[in-house]
């Protein structure tokens, strides 16, 4: 399956994650009009998301997230990692 | 320290993006020194955030209806019209060393420039971070910025005169962004130069030259025929395709 969805966190920029799943997450691209730095590393957050299972909590997709961006050096601005797991959450629970 | 400064110039959209991510990579090779430019767009353009998806911000067919490039920026940050008369937009690329460490501080640190540049012209504005500049609320400029190798670009534009009704027939805004900043209307969100002050787009480019340089060593330069030569190769491999352009 394939679902889209749109979050805009308060004080961030707008996040919005593209996914297709069965039980789990085989893709994933994350858009906005948000920060990454270096630029490149937003491949390695949506790597970070793959095979989580579609019962994952925002919670533990966020940790995902961070771990990414911890273990990267990458820098988030106008974007969070909650905020790209809540854009991820709601394309599957749509 | 000495900086280059390239006076105002009319690019289309791809050599804009290209001839700044050539003088990233002359800047940590040696061969480009730092520089200060600004520019416009001819024809007009759109610019997209490098994590942005060119079909969902970008009404294509209406900016070939019409004549207007689309292009995707190196940097993240959000869609921007880029009309031929309507601005005046900067670069400015040098060593990281020459910028405050922190990403947030070092956009609040150049949009000063900005800030000054417009005080100059007696418009009130201020740093609404993370890469804006408003002015009574509404936007007037923004900025975006890069780093890699040692070397941090950041680019961003004045808004001069604001033709809305052109900008939001090439630019799909996302109801939420609207809704967030609880205005309904997207026009009451941005404002420009000449709705506040009786000034020339040569008036504003020559304020925002004054405030970039008054605190550096500098000189007018002009690009190099390798760096000219290195933007068309880049144009023609990546800022130009439809594989860079609509990769998200």
């Amino acid at each position: 399956m394939q679902a889209s969805a749109r979050y805009k966190e308060p004080g961030q920029k707008l996040v919005q994650a593209r996914i297709e799943y069965d039980s789990e997450i085989r893709a994933v691209e994350i858009l906005g009009d948000f920060f990454i730095y270096p630029e490149e590393a937003i491949s390695l957050i949506e790597k970070s998301l793959l095979g989580m299972r579609v019962s994952s909590s925002k919670d533990e997709l966020a940790e995902r997230v961070r771990k990414a961006a911890s273990e990267n050096g990458i820098e988030m601005i106008g974007v969070t990692p909650e905020g790209i797991a809540t854009a991820v959450y709601t394309a599957m629970i749509a | 320290m000495k900086w280059r400064i390239i006076g105002l110039e009319k690019h289309d959209a791809y050599f804009n993006m290209a001839i700044d991510e050539v003088l990233m990579e002359g800047i940590r090779g040696g061969t480009s020194p730092p520089t200060i430019r600004f520019y416009g767009w001819s024809p007009s353009a759109v610019s997209i955030g490098r994590f942005q998806s060119m079909e969902e911000e970008v009404d294509v067919e209406k900016c070939r209806e019409i004549g207007v490039d689309y292009v995707r920026r190196i940097t993240g940050g959000g869609a921007v019209y880029h009309d031929t008369a309507g601005e005046v937009t900067y670069s400015i690329a040098g060593s990281e060393s020459e910028f405050p460490k922190g990403i947030r501080e070092s956009y609040a640190y150049i949009c000063r420039y900005v800030i000054n540049g417009l005080a100059g012209l007696g418009i009130d504005s201020e740093f609404a971070p993370i890469n804006d500049i408003i002015h009574k609320g509404k936007k007037i400029s923004g900025s975006a910025q890069t780093r890699r190798g040692g070397v941090l670009l950041q680019h961003g534009t004045v808004l001069y005169s604001l033709d809305v009704r052109r900008m939001f027939s090439v630019l799909k805004v996302s109801k939420e962004k609207i809704s967030d900043k609880q205005i309904r209307a997207a026009e009451e969100r941005v404002t420009s130069v000449s709705q506040i002050k009786d000034v020339s787009i040569n008036g504003l480019y020559s304020a925002l030259l004054g405030a970039f340089t008054e605190d550096k060593e500098h000189s007018f330069g002009i690009w190099s025929k390798e760096e000219t030569a290195a933007a068309e190769k880049l144009r023609i491999r990546v800022y130009g395709t439809r594989r860079w352009n609509f990769n998200r």
